[in-house]
Formats: C-alpha cells, structure tokens, sequence
C-alpha cells in the first residue's frame, strides 16, 4: 500500500518540472523570431535550449530521492476548475529515466544530423516535439497527458513530412492517423474512467491520476472495457503487432533526427503509458488482459526479427528490430512482476540509447553513400574502422551481449518472465538468438568484404561525430558494467507498483498463480548490485 | 347609411374606450443587443443612401464593425442581469423572447460573426466591383435574425426569426453578379432553405395542434402535465420540426444543399453562413427540442443519435475526396454538426454546455478558416482548388501558418479551441452513457483529420523530394489589414480558447437555456 | 366539422407541394409547390386555431403569408437573374457547382 501512503513533495518554490516543459517551446518560440536567412543562429538557439534542458533534467536525477516511491517535484496548479483539471507534474523512478534520456537524446539528435532547408521551421518543430514528450513523461493528471500525448503528433508529422526522404508524405500520413486512431478511443476512455469514478464514488469530478488510482471505485467489467480503450491507443504508439504498420514507414523516411526521437522516445510514450496509466489505473484489467498482452510482445519480438532478417533497407532493419525490442518491453511489463517491469522501464532507456545511435550511424552512412540499400554497402570495415567499431559496439548492445546495457534489461525481463509466464519467456528467448542473427548478418554484409569502387571512398568517423556518438556509447557500457545506481532508483517506484496492485486485485500475488515456477527463487534485487543479476543465471 | 356608418364608429369608440389595446410591455433594456443590429442595418441603409461621404472605400465596413461591436458591448449589462442570483433570466415582449444566460452568448457569438464577416467583406467586395452597403446592411438584419431565433420563446417568433436570418442570405449568396456560381447558390440555397421553412412551419401546425400553444412555456407545461394518449400528431411534428432544424444546420441527410452553397457564395458570406448561421439554427435546436419537447426527449434522441452519427462520418468521408477547399469546409462543416448534434443528443445540461462551447469555438474557427480562403482566392474568388495553395508556405507564411493553426483547430489538436470543443461533447455524450456515440465522434474525427491533413501537405508539404519544395513559389496573395485583423482576432481566440479554456467554461456553464414564463 | 377533414386536406396539398419541388424542373413551378406547402400550413393553423378556440393559429397563418410573399419575391428576383444570363429557369440546367 505504500502508494495510497505516497507523500507527495510540498509544492517546491522552483518549479523545475515545469521548466523542462516549458522551455524547449519558449526555445521554439525564440527559434521562430530569428530571421530566416540565419540558420545557424537558429541551430545554436535550439541546440542551447535542448542543453540547458539536460541540465535541468541532470538536476532532477541528482537531487531525486532514490529510496522515495511516491513522485516527486510534484507541481499542481489548477487549469481548468470546473472539470477538476489541474497542471499537475512529478517524477518518480519510472519516469525519471525516460525523462533523463529524453533530455540527452534531443541535443544529441540535433547534432547529428542538418535538415538541409527550411532550418528554421525544424528546428522550431523539434524544440516543440522536445516540451511535447517532457509533458507525457511528467503528466500527473490524465487530460495533461492527453494534451501532450496528442501534442506530438503535429511536429513529428512536420519532421517526416517535410524533411524526411521518398515517400515521406504518406508515411508522415500513416503517422498521424495511425495514431490518432489510437487516441480516438483513450480519449472517450480517460472521460469514461473520470464520471464513472466520480459517480462511483460521489465526489467532484478529478483528473488527477493518483486520486483515480486509488478510488478504483468503477466495476470489475466496466474497467476491464476502460484498460482497453488506454491499450488500443497505447498499443499503436508502441507499435505491437498487429498495429505496428506505421513504423516501418515512417522510421525509414523520416530525417535522421526524426528516427531517432520516434525510436529512442516516442515509442516510449506507449510503453510508459502502459505501466503508468494501465496498470495503475486499471490493476485488476491488467493482471486479466496480460495473456493477450504477453503473447502479443512475443509475436512482435519474433515478427520483428523475422521481417528484420530479409530486410534490404539498413533503416528499415533497424526499424523492425524497434518492433522485437517493444515486443521485450511489453513482455517484462505484463509479466506483472518487480523483475519483469523494471527490466521493462530499463530496456526502455537501453532502447532509447542503442537504436537511437544505430539510427544516428546509419544515417551518416546514408549522407555519405545516399543510399541505405544493404546490398550497395560493402566493406566499410576496412576503409573506415573506426566507425565500423562504434556500430559494432551499438549493435552488440543492441542484441544484448552481457556487459552492454542491452543485456541487463532483457535479462531482468526474461527472469521477470519466466517467474509468472514461463512459456512466453521461453519462446522471447528465442527471440534474442534472431536479434543475433540479422543484425550479425546484416553486418558482416555491409562491413566485410573488399570494398567496390563505391564504397572505396568511405569516409572515416569525423571528430565532431565521434563526440557526438560518445555520451551514448558511454552510457551504453556504463549501464551495462554498472546497472546499479539506476536500478535503485527504478525500484522502489515499481514495487510501489506491485503492492498497489496486490492491494487492488484480489488474488494477485506477485510471482504467485499457477504459471510462477517451482524451485525458482526469486531474490530481490534491491539488496544486490548489479553484477549480482549476472549470479542469478546460475539458478 | 350615413347614421349606420356613425352608430358603427361609435361602437368602435365604445371598444376603444372600454378595452384598451392590452400591448405587452416591451423590456428595451434587454433587447438592446437585437435593436442595435437591426437598427444598425435599417440605419446603416439609409444613411448611406443619402449622405455621399459613405461611399468612401471602407466607411460601410467600419460601421457595421462598430455597430456589431455595440451589440456585443450592449450584451453585457444584460448578461450581468440575468447572472445576478436575485434577478436571473426573464422574458420580454410579453413572453415571447427568453433572455437567459444562452440566448445571451449566442447573440453575441452572431455579433461577432458579423465582426468577422464584415472585415472580410470590405476589401472583398472592392476587389470584386461590387462595392456598396447592400451586402453590410443585409449581413446587420440577417444576424438580427439569427439572434430572435436564438432568443426565440414563441414558435412564431423563431419562425420570424428565421426567415429574417434566412431570406437575407439567400440574397447575399447570389450577390456576387457578374460570378454565375453565386447566383447559383444562392438560387438553390434559397429552394433548399424554403422548402425547409415550409417544413419547419407544418411541424410547428402540428406541435400547435397536440398542445394548443405556440409559446415554449406553455408548450412544455401542457406536455409535462398532460400525458397524450395518442400522439401521433406531436410526434409527426416533432419530426417535422427535426427535418427543418436539420436542413438549416445541414445535418446528413439534409446537407445536399451545403457543399453547393458554400462554394458558390462569395466566400466572407459563407463565412458568416457557416458560423451565424449554425449558431442560430442549434440555439433554436436546443430551445425547441431540449427545452420545449425535453419530456419527450426519449422519442426525439435517437432520431438527433442518427443525425449525429450519418452527419459526423459522411461529412468526414465526403471531405475527404473534394479537390475544391470551399467544399472540403462545407463537408468539414457538415461533420462539425454531427458533433454538436451528439452534444445535443446528450439531452443534459451538460451537452448543452458542450454544444455551446463547441459552437463558440466553431465560430472562430470557421470564420478564419474562410478567411484564409477568402484571400486565396483572389480576384474573381475562383482559385480554390488545392493546387492553389501549394507553396502557400513560402509565399506566405504567415498566412499559411493562420491557416494551420484553424485547421488543426478544426481536427481537434490540443491546446486549440478545437480540442476542449470536442473533449467537452465527449464528455457529455459519455456522461449521458452513450459510449458508442462518443466513439464514432472520435473515429469519425480521425476520418476528418485526413481532409485537414491534405490542406496542410498542399501548403507546406510539396514534391517528392526537398529540392523540389524551393522551386514551388506558390501563390502570389495579397493581404489587406481588415481582413488580416479578422484572422487575427479568430487565431487569438481559438488559440486562447486552447490553452486557457477555463473562462470560457464558467461563461458556457452560465448559458444554460432556461424558460421563463410570464409573471 | 371535423378537424380531420381539414388535416387530410392540408396533408394532400402539402404531399403535392413536396413532390413538385422535388419532381418539377421549371423553377416558377417549384416556387408554386413551395407555396402551396405553405398553404397546407395556413390551413392547419387555422383548423387547429378554430378547435383549441386560440388566435394564436390565425394570426400565425397571417405571418405566414405575409412572410411567404416576402419570401417568393426574393425568389422571383433569383429566377429573373437566373434567367436573364442563361435564358433558362429549367433547374436541370443550374449544375455549375459539383464536387
């Protein structure tokens, strides 16, 4: 029940939660008065806003209270009175790391890449797209979150639409509808949630989560229809399987920096909203639908990696891999324990870094070669080794190679997994040997071998983009050599989780049921550091 | 002969002196919002036909300007008024017109129309050779028009209303002369819009008929303390009343007529058709079927469930497939009614609120929208296919931009006025527990996103491949200041609207319809 | 007198007035059919007036007229402009507007 007993930080005098809200569109917004002809003063405006926005962010995660489970920098400022609506933020451990990579990963986008033209429109739009992911990640009341949540559509729509390659308008189309679809029924579902609790429970009408989260005062049945109406919408921004369609499209024809926000944050939005919103508001649904949503993770982990393999396009590789990846995320949080949702929120942040650095790489591949066709690629090993190591690194951390962060996240969903839904882990563990395999294959296809006429000419890392690439490649081997410090602070929140949902569900134990398996015992891993998660395989 | 015709005048004397005329006392106080509009327009008629000075490019504009500005200054002690706890709403003219808190903001939100309306037709008409005050004076009358019908409380005064509102458009459509479209549309808006007349008045005989009374009050009393036997006759009226209302608000299947219109009539009058003139049709809507016919709301629901549901997905689906952009707002337009209607549909206090609030929104954003459009097309008001705004972007793109904002607006993207709009009728509709209805809304919103989609794709979005975007020069627009202010005033609304929502909230929670009957 | 009588009457002439607007071509003839329906209305009016014993339906189907006439020369004045720039009033010709 420590949820129900959250103490809620006094409103702090500062409200920094709201500043890395806000700033990036007051970036955005100083962005769209500097003249037109000055593209690079409109770069450095944008770049600095992201920067200091990381820095506002690196504050948070110093001054966060790791052993707190309730949020915290909570701000709540009454918006719209009548409807109970209030600009209520906070962070705790599950968001805090989402909202950390967000800050690191917008600078390090805008760096890596040049839209070309029209830089001032884009850098405006992803200043916006930066304010508009912030808001979903710190929302603690359900209309602000559906407010950002919507909120990003319109610039990503302008990112793949405008700057984005080959067909970028329908895929930019694909996107948005797609999504809205989705939307469309979380939308009748936040209201339906908000009067039915408010009936329920006679008080005045309340947006806030916390408050709805704990009345749970709407019908077994009812809620069940209520977590679904959230799962669809959920469910398409992920993607997972059978809704996944848009993401190989507009992956691969958005700009460089486009592909790696959607992979490394946006997609993040759906699987965030599962844990924050689906669970939370609706634990008894939750622990009901988890079948579904298990069996659905692993179809798309084995779907993605299937498709992956007979990719010819590099990106849209990369792009399906996402879809294996999500389909890990989803598994480790429906398998509806500590391990298993913990290693969901890490893999969330593991995701983030490695493929948005694959996406990162393999655009410079492109501005280099203007193609991204497999089969033109050949040998860059030898004519540039240096950038071939740093897409071995990402890669490996992709795959989940222990030692990189990759393998700490999927491990710990794996063992999560396998505690309350054996079969499925078993078959998503199959899944890690074909995340092996296409992305081994496709690189010894563009990285062996004697390089043609083409390729000769490669160009090697430059400074500048080594630099850029470092901070994820740091992170990358420093969460997977030292989880610890990260795992902290992930967990109190997540078990905070669990005994919420004990607490609502009647019969829901965690790990208990007739799938946890015998002789497994499950330690804690509070207690442990990081390499004892490495111990456990022994089991 | 001569002494019978002297017996009979003295019989009428004797009437004359022992029944007074029994005239109702007239609160002009209340009325003053309506008098100055239709005074405005009376006025504004004569003057300029006398005094030479009028005919000064933009005087007539800025008069009518003025005068909507009055009627909606005028509103204000008014809305005061009936807001005070101790005097509340009231009825005047001896108890056919209701001033409550929603007839209030629908006068209003028509004066600001012809605001809008007004700034949009100055350069227009300039640029069309057909300057002159006709056009401003018809605009005053037809929103004094639409504000009896919204403050109707008598059946023959809204009918009043209406054909005040309605005959005036019809003129105004066909204004454009030497533009045979106009003529056109206004030729069919005017068979449409009489036809639909007649059947709003055999509706209003046959609700006459089952309750012995054209005044909503006594209406609804009759209808609350008795109950009919056999009401065929009411219902056959209902009906009637509903097909009417349908027409005028073009919901499917009655919206044959909107696409035509639109597109035909000079575009600041299709503005004002699409904002004034639906905001008169609803408040009449919702005073007749919410107020008057609210016990029989369980027979007249499912009938506005099916407007709402055919108008909502075939507006958006026909939208969709039109390469003219006048006729992509018209079928956009149509879908808009579907979602009042489910506000509507909702029968609560609530929905009216929602529906309210929807058509405040929707003024604005309509209004600019057509503005945007307005510009576009240029002399001769004929370049609205989509291909004309291609590259609207780089050769305006501060209009281009306007123009994005009321679209998004219009698909409902957050922090517009759009998106409260259409959260606030799902959130009726799911308070009434139709929980269907508000999921078609939304599916239907996202079948509509792909039509504001398509616009924007033609303004910013061209080519297959970046180069090709800086070789669009797109289209050489000129941008007057009334018309740029009138953009501007719907752009801070509806964004204003968006982000702050929570004023406009308190003010549609206070402009609850209610009926007062004579003391 | 019976009250049916007169509804039925009222009922027949509003069916033909429907159709004509909606079957006839020439526009004077489909402004004819409007009025019509509107006579329907007259007559009930004035029925349901004479058997609630209220003048509220009399003096409504005076409104009505008065409005209906205002309303035909409205409408005679579009068929005129119609008229004089196509030299027809047939409505199957006015089809300039199409999506």
């Amino acid at each position: 029940m420590s949820v129900s007993t959250a103490t809620f930080a006094a409103n702090q005098p500062f409200p920094m939660l709201t500043i890395i809200v806000v700033l990036p569109a007051l970036g955005a917004l100083v962005v769209a008065l500097v003249a037109n002809r000055r593209t690079e003063t409109a770069r450095q405006i944008a770049i600095l806003t992201t920067v200091a926005t990381a820095a506002f962010a690196a504050f948070v995660l110093v001054a966060f209270h790791g052993d707190d489970t309730g949020f915290q920098f909570v701000t709540r400022q009454t918006w719209i009175d009548d409807l109970g609506i209030s600009w209520a933020l906070g962070v705790d451990g599950i968001s805090l790391f989402l909202v950390v990579m967000t800050a690191i990963i917008f600078p390090i986008s805008l760096l890596a890449a040049k839209p070309g033209h029209d830089d001032k429109a884009y850098y405006a739009w992803i200043l916006i797209l930066q304010s508009g992911c912030m808001g979903v990640f710190l929302a603690l009341d359900l209309f602000v979150f559906f407010v950002f949540f919507e909120l990003v559509l319109v610039p990503m729509y302008f990112l793949i639409g405008k700057w984005g390659h080959g067909d970028r308008i329908h895929a930019a189309m694909k996107f948005f509808l797609y999504t809205m679809f989705g939307s469309a029924f979380m939308l009748v579902g936040i209201l339906a949630t908000v009067l039915l609790n408010a009936k329920g429970t006679g008080g005045a009408i309340t947006f806030d989560l916390v408050e709805l989260a704990q009345n749970q005062a709407i019908a077994t049945e009812t809620a069940r229809w209520l977590f679904l109406s959230f799962a669809i919408a959920f469910a398409v921004k992920v993607p997972m399987f059978p809704v996944h369609t848009w993401l190989p499209d507009a992956h691969t024809e958005a700009p460089t920096a486009g592909s790696v926000i959607l992979a490394a944050v946006m997609l993040k939005l759906g699987t965030y909203g599962f844990i924050r919103f689906g669970l939370f508001l609706f634990p008894e649904a939750a622990v009901y639908f988890a079948p579904l949503f298990l069996t659905l993770g692993v179809v798309g982990i084995i779907y993605g990696a299937i498709v992956a393999t007979v990719q010819r396009d590099l990106k849209r590789l990369v792009a399906y891999s996402s879809i294996a990846h999500l389909g890990f995320i989803i598994l480790g949080i429906f398998a509806l324990n500590t391990q298993g949702i913990e290693g969901g929120i890490l893999q969330m942040v593991n995701h983030g870094v490695s493929t948005g650095a694959l996406f990162i790489l393999v655009g410079w591949i492109y501005e280099r070669r203007h193609t991204r066709q497999i089969a033109e690629l050949k040998g860059l090993q030898k004519v540039a080794p240096i950038f071939a190591a740093a897409f071995t690194l990402v890669m490996l951390s992709s795959i989940g190679v222990p030692g990189l962060n990759g393998f700490v996240g999927e491990f710990l969903v794996l063992i999560g997994a396998f505690a309350s839904a054996r079969w499925w882990a078993v078959v998503a563990a199959a899944g890690v040997i074909l995340a092996a395999v296409y992305l081994l294959w496709a690189y010894q296809r563009v990285f062996h071998g004697t390089p043609d006429d083409d390729n000769a000419d490669f160009p090697e890392l430059r400074w500048h983009e080594g630099l850029v690439l470092l901070p994820l490649i740091g992170l990358i081997v420093f969460m997977g050599v030292y989880p610890k410090p990260v795992i902290e602070r992930i967990e109190p929140a997540v078990v905070a989780l669990i005994d919420h949902m004990e607490a609502e569900v009647p019969g829901f134990a965690e790990n208990g049921g007739p799938t946890a398996p015998e002789g497994v015992e499950l330690r804690d891993v509070r207690a442990d550091d990081g390499h004892a998660t490495d111990e456990e395989a022994d089991h | 002969m001569i002494a019978a015709g002297l017996s009979n005048l003295g019989v009428l004397a004797q009437i004359a002196e022992f029944t007074p005329l029994d005239t109702p006392e007239v609160q002009w106080a209340a009325l003053l919002p309506l008098l100055i509009l239709a005074g405005g327009g009376v006025v504004l008629l004569t003057v300029s036909s006398l005094v030479k000075a009028m005919a000064a490019p933009g005087v007539n504009a800025a008069a009518t300007v003025l005068v909507g500005l009055a009627s909606i200054i005028a509103c204000v002690p008014v809305w005061q008024r009936v807001q005070d706890p101790e005097r509340g709403p009231f009825t005047a003219v001896g108890g056919v017109i209701g001033i409550d808190g929603f007839s209030i903001l629908a006068t209003g939100l028509i004066a600001a129309s012809v605001i809008l309306a007004a700034l949009l037709l100055d350069d227009y008409l300039r640029r069309e050779d057909i300057d002159g005050v006709e056009m401003y004076a018809l605009l005053l009358l037809s929103a004094s028009g639409g504000v009896i019908m919204a403050s109707a409380n008598d059946l023959i005064v809204m009918f009043l209303g209406l054909e005040a509102l309605s005959i005036a458009i019809y003129v105004m459509a066909a204004m454009h002369r030497r533009r045979i479209e106009s003529q056109e549309a206004g030729f069919k808006y005017f068979i449409v819009g009489a036809f639909s007349s007649a059947f709003f008045l055999y509706g209003i005989a046959m609700v006459y008929g089952a309750t012995g009374s054209t005044n909503l009050v006594e209406i609804a009393t009759f209808l609350a303390n008795n109950l009919l036997l056999r009401n065929g006759v009411l219902m056959l009226g209902m009906a009637l009343l509903l097909v009417g209302f349908g027409f005028k608000v073009s919901a499917v299947p009655f919206q044959g007529w909107t696409p035509d219109v639109y597109q035909g009539a000079p575009t600041p009058v299709t503005a004002f058709m699409a904002s004034a003139v639906k905001v008169a049709a609803f408040a009449g809507l919702i005073r007749v079927f919410y107020l008057a016919l609210g016990t029989y709301s369980l027979d007249w629901k499912p009938a506005i469930y099916a407007l709402a549901v055919l108008s909502m997905i075939i507006g958006a689906t026909f939208a969709v497939v039109q390469t003219d952009v006048k006729r992509m707002m018209a079928y956009s337009s149509i879908s808009h009614a579907g979602f009042v209607l489910v506000a509507v549909q909702a029968g609560t206090e609530k929905g009216v609120t929602a529906a309210i609030f929807y058509l405040t929104s929707y003024v604005f954003m309509v209004a600019g929208s057509f503005g945007v459009i307005s510009l576009v097309g240029r002399r001769g008001d004929a370049a609205h296919s989509l291909d004309d705004y291609r590259g609207l972007s780089r050769s305006r793109p501060g209009l281009a931009l306007a123009f994005t904002v009321f679209l998004l607006a219009q698909a409902g993207v957050p922090l517009t006025s759009g998106f409260v709009a259409k959260f606030n009728v799902i959130a009726a509709a799911v308070d009434a527990r139709s929980f269907w209805l508000a999921l078609i809304a939304m599916l239907a919103s996202v079948i509509a996103a792909v039509l504001y989609l398509k616009i924007i794709v033609a303004m910013y979005l061209t080519g297959d491949d970046a180069e090709a975007d800086d070789s669009v020069a797109g289209p050489k627009v000129s941008i007057p200041l009334p018309a740029a202010a009138a953009i501007g005033i719907a752009i801070v609304a509806t964004l204003a609207i968006g982000v702050l929502p929570g004023y406009l909230f308190e003010v549609a929670g206070d402009a609850v319809p209610v009926l007062i009957a004579l003391p | 007198m019976l009250l049916t009588n007169f509804l039925m009457l009222s009922s027949i002439l509003f069916c033909i007035g429907v159709y004509g607007v909606l079957a006839r071509r020439n526009a004077v003839m489909v402004l004819m059919s409007i009025e019509l329906i509107l006579n329907a209305v007259n007559i009930n009016l004035v029925a349901f007036g004479t058997i609630h014993g209220s003048i509220s339906g009399h003096v409504f189907a005076l409104f009505i007229i008065a409005v209906a006439a205002a309303e035909v020369g409205v409408g005679l004045a579009m068929v005129l402009l119609i008229y004089r720039n196509r030299s027809s009033i047939d409505l199957d010709d006015v089809d300039l507007l199409k999506g």
